[in-house]
């Protein structure tokens, strides 16, 4: 055998089989374990994204309040005879259904 | 594989089937493993090196132009992660020592001694030279291809080709002298 027969039989040792499974399902299985990987990030920095902006309005609105504290004590105030306006009527409203139906 | 085949589990790849992309990379899988085999010299870290070369082609396929093949395209990946690779070995000892069994019943092909002169003489050349020699007389890749891979003039690939040739040429023969 010649040089360069002998070179390019060396050369050929070196080369993978022509088909292998084993290797495919390792790399589909990496890439998938990757996009997993990445998807859980992006759900993770979106929720902490989330969380961190309601934190910020709530201190926003904490702080308000503590400067407008008459100003929330008239909100509230409104905001329940609101609701108990609204509760009444809804509680007239059933009890006089039934009767002008009879 | 067609071009048009390829150009179809590319499309299918690219909008996530998975089985498209297990058809690219069962049929690159060779060119690609054998040609990091021949540069990194090492041969679990050069499988694990072209799974991570497929992994990124898929995650970054979505930016392959198809200007070149997708083994080209693929081969390009895994140079550069392969050149850039700073890695612990630990994992590959397990493949290592699989593929030293599966060596020792192998009983055609190159003599040992004749693999063992080449794998010194390849592990001597310079990264790109090492690199043009595993595409072009290790796995056939024209030197076009080459240089589209390596990003480097088709003249360097050429006088590549023949100097690390003369080089791994001259290695057998020292090893026979001796």
């Amino acid at each position: 055998m010649d040089a360069e027969a002998r070179l390019a039989a060396a050369l050929g040792a070196a080369s993978a089989p022509a088909r292998d499974p084993g290797f495919t399902l390792a790399v589909i299985r990496a890439a998938e374990a990757d996009r997993f990987k990445a998807e859980a990030l992006r759900s993770t920095l979106t929720s902490g994204a989330v969380a961190a902006a309601a934190a910020c309005l709530a201190l926003m609105l904490a702080g308000w309040a503590s400067l407008n504290w008459s100003g929330v004590q008239t909100g509230i105030l409104g905001a329940g005879g609101i609701f108990a306006l609204v509760a009444t009527a809804r509680l007239m409203t059933q009890r006089l259904a039934p009767a002008a139906v009879r | 594989m067609t071009p048009d085949d390829e150009a179809r589990l590319i499309a299918a790849a690219r909008k996530g089937d998975s089985r498209a992309y297990a058809a690219l990379v069962d049929a690159h899988q060779q060119a690609v493993r054998g040609f990091l085999r021949r540069f990194a010299g090492h041969w679990a870290d050069a499988d694990d090196l072209a799974q991570e070369a497929f992994v990124t082609a898929w995650a970054k396929l979505s930016r392959f132009e198809g200007r070149s093949s997708f083994r080209s395209w693929v081969s390009g990946i895994g140079f550069r992660i392969a050149r850039d690779a700073k890695r612990a070995h630990g994992r590959a000892q397990v493949r290592d020592s699989a593929w030293l069994d599966e060596q020792d019943n192998v009983e055609e092909g190159a003599p040992l001694e004749d693999r063992i002169a080449v794998q010194r003489a390849m592990a001597e050349l310079p990264d790109e030279q090492r690199a043009v020699v595993a595409l072009c007389l290790g796995e056939g890749f024209s030197h076009s291809e080459a240089a589209e891979i390596l990003k480097l003039p088709l003249g360097t690939v050429k006088s590549h080709v023949t100097r690390g040739r003369e080089r791994l040429l001259r290695a057998l023969e020292t090893d026979d002298g001796r």
